[in-house]
């Protein structure tokens, strides 16, 4: 394949529309573009001008798979704002919340829009009928996901509980028990879905580009934490200072805005991958043993292994929100969920999450009246499309250069581009 | 749009509509799944009914999924089901096709029904881009100010709510495929609160739009302790101007009521012939 331009349009089994663009020209990988057409719905300029309390109904909808981190990261930001300080309870119930979106998240990207690029169909339904066990399983799980945040959230998609300094709702006791008991009944499927997802081959690349991750000392943090870490630059930042150390440029082939580090200029991976290789110590004991398995140790940059590491952080979740469960049926948190009282002030605050997909910021600036004033949203995959971009292109000039065949080359780039888990519609937002 | 000034949409009840007697050219119905701009929210919720799932997707032929599937759009189809809110010129020429393709379609959603949370935006939208984008990037195409699906085309089926429900949406699958006709209710959703034995929010000098929001969802926000925020669109018989009387005489501000449906209803006539 000496002169070919692959185009794929609509790049299948991911969230939203985007379009990938390689052109080799005499042997050599030319260009490499990835094109992000969603349609623009300036959630930005949308939310300016409303009520702070309605921040978390618009922005939200944003997105339906990872709707819970977006309402989290909203509310972070306006208490930031508002100097609220929400009960340990609600920190847990919150994570519950979050880990919901990952079971969801995780579970659909990895059984329904990954497996097929492993197995050789077009989607997963001839799974149905050759692994029916299998898909059960992986249902379930994503059910489970389902609901966890129909129980937390008051429905599976769009939270409707979660308000600033608390909850509206909590379940019972014994529903958190029941709750903990089926994830834990769930644990020995996702340790051998583990395994089955180090099992496909992959290609051996690495990034060059950087890795961020929410850190916090002796905790896997999502939600609990405000510094985030440049892993390979070595470079700690708090959210509030987000500005001065992630840079947002404007390509005019996406309706997406790219992001980059602004200390060393590279481009940068938001993903499961980051944080397993941030906290892999902080990892749940059933969750380090099956990475360990799987061989998935820190610093691990083949991108491809993204896809193990979500089934490494399903094995984490379960074993995790099992026990925040347990502790939150016996009353092991301080105070209530009950939202805290808190006065509207002048003020802004960044909301920081680790998303399903990696790290999600939001940045209001409130007036007196608790009216928005400046709403900037940075998603995962705006934090990803630029190194995406740059894998690719390595991705290319490697297959390239060993002769592959241009129908391959298309299925391997398709493979990379979806183990990144990109969601489109949440990059233009 | 609601239920003022679409193309005289046939709500959930055509008594034409229906692909038993339209008769589908083969004997499993076609269907494709379509987004526009949208949060794909609906379309999870298609999947969120897990159990049913596969014996669902056994009742038709899944024709086009793009959300699942790598496979390509086909010409011929029997039923479109489209998500999301109107914003390009190119979806508005999407739209015109699906219809002349489709004997049914099915309008998925709050964005596709009354242009939802995207049709906050139509206030005001020739300044919006420039708000987020220093210059717009080509690839946005024709940008029109966001419009529901139903003011576009004449839609047989809609599937209100944001996100639909699953079930009502397996509801309305069925009346698509046999033809029922039973229409969405036009009653607000106070008398659900009533049934529920949950109170009610202005007492308490607390807003909510389940006084005007058509009923149908058991009043799920209110049941949780959170006011109705009107995704369910306005109801047929919903009256404003009585509404907003009540609001005040509970001691809140009109203004602030109709601030809270532009959420779900900016592009509805009746708000916009307010002021
Ligand atoms: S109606 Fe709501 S859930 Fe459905 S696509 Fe629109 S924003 Fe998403
Ligand atoms: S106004 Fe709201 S809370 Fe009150 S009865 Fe109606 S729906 Fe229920
Ligand atoms: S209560 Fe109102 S906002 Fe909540 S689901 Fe029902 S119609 Fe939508």
């Amino acid at each position: 394949m000496t002169n070919t331009a692959l185009h794929i349009d609509h790049i299948a089994r991911v969230e939203g529309h985007g379009n990938v663009r390689v052109v080799v020209a005499d042997g050599a990988v030319d260009t490499v573009e990835i094109q992000v057409v969603e349609p623009a719905r300036f959630f930005e300029s949308m939310v300016r001008g409303r009520d702070y309390s309605e921040v978390t109904y618009i922005s939200s909808r944003i997105c339906g798979i990872c709707s819970a981190s977006h309402v989290v990261t909203d509310l972070k930001a306006i208490e930031r704002a508002f100097d609220v300080q929400p009960s340990a309870r609600t920190q847990a119930i919150r994570e519950l919340l979050v880990y919901g979106s990952y079971l969801q998240n995780h579970a659909t990207h990895l059984f329904v829009l990954a497996t097929p690029d492993f197995v050789g169909t077009p989607d997963i339904f001839p799974l149905a009928a050759s692994d029916p066990a299998l898909l059960n399983s992986a249902l379930e799980v994503k059910a489970l996901g389902n609901e966890l945040c129909t129980r937390i959230g008051g429905r599976s998609v769009h939270p409707i509980t979660a308000v600033v300094g608390g909850f509206t709702h909590e379940v019972a006791p014994e529903e958190y028990l029941e709750l903990a008991g089926k994830m834990e009944g769930m644990l020995p499927f996702m340790e051998k879905a583990v395994d089955l997802f180090n099992s496909f081959p992959i290609t051996d690349i690495s990034t060059d580009g950087d890795m961020l991750a929410m850190v916090q000392d002796g905790y896997y943090p999502i939600i609990t934490a405000d510094t985030a870490r440049f892993l390979q630059a070595d470079l700690t930042f708090e959210a509030g200072d987000i500005g001065d150390n992630i840079e947002e440029y404007a390509v005019d082939r996406s309706a997406a805005l790219f992001a980059r580090a602004r200390a060393t200029g590279r481009p940068y991976m938001a993903t499961a991958l980051s944080r397993i290789n941030a906290s892999w110590k902080h990892l749940s004991s059933n969750a380090k043993v099956a990475a360990a398995k799987a061989g998935l140790r820190p610093p691990e940059l083949n991108p491809l292994k993204n896809n193990v590491a979500q089934a490494v952080e399903l094995v984490d979740a379960l074993e995790r929100c099992a026990g925040i469960c347990r502790r939150l049926a016996a009353d092991g948190y301080a105070g209530t969920s009950e939202p805290v009282p808190f006065s509207v002030k002048a003020g802004r605050g960044v909301g920081f999450t680790e998303a399903p997909r990696g790290a999600l910021f939001h940045d209001l600036t409130i007036d007196e009246a608790g009216k928005v004033v400046h709403a900037s949203i940075l998603t995962p995959t705006a934090q990803n499309l630029a190194n995406i971009e740059a894998d690719v292109r390595k991705l290319a000039e490697k297959l390239v250069g060993e002769g592959i065949a241009e129908a391959a080359l298309k299925l391997e780039v398709e493979k990379l581009i979806r183990a990144y888990d990109p969601c489109f519609s949440c990059s233009v937002h | 749009m609601g239920s003022m000034g679409n193309k005289g949409n046939r709500g959930a009840g055509p008594s034409d509509a229906g692909l038993r007697k339209a008769g589908p050219r083969s004997g499993t119905p076609r269907v494709v799944v379509v987004g526009l701009a949208s949060c794909f929210g609906c379309q999870l919720q298609i999947t969120n009914n897990e159990k049913h799932l596969l014996e669902v997707l056994g009742q038709f032929d899944l024709t086009y999924w793009q959300l699942l599937s790598s496979a390509p759009m086909p010409e011929d189809f029997d039923v479109a089901i489209i998500e999301g809110a109107v914003t390009t010129e190119e979806s508005v020429q999407v739209l015109a096709e699906l219809r002349a393709k489709a004997q049914v379609v099915i309008a998925l959603g709050a964005c596709a029904n009354t242009a939802g949370i995207p049709g906050i935006a139509a206030k005001g939208f020739c300044g919006r881009p420039a708000e987020v984008y220093s210059t717009l990037p080509s690839v946005c195409g024709d940008l029109i100010a966001p419009r529901s699906v139903t003011s576009v085309i004449e839609v047989d089926y809609q599937v209100p709510c944001c996100p639909i429900d699953p079930s009502e949406f397996l509801e309305v699958l069925s009346k698509a495929f046999y033809g029922s006709n039973r229409p969405l209710t036009e009653k607000t959703m106070c008398g659900d609160c009533k049934r529920n034995e949950t109170g009610c929010f202005y007492p308490q000098q607390e807003l909510c739009l389940g006084l005007v929001t058509r009923a149908g969802c058991g009043a799920r926000c209110v049941k949780v302790g959170r006011p109705c925020s009107g995704c369910r669109g306005i109801s047929p018989e919903a009256n404003l101007a009585s509404a907003r009387e009540s609001v005040v005489r509970y001691g809140l501000a009109a203004e602030g009521f109709d601030a809270a449906l532009e959420l779900f209803n900016q592009t509805n006539p009746l708000l916009q012939g307010k002021d």
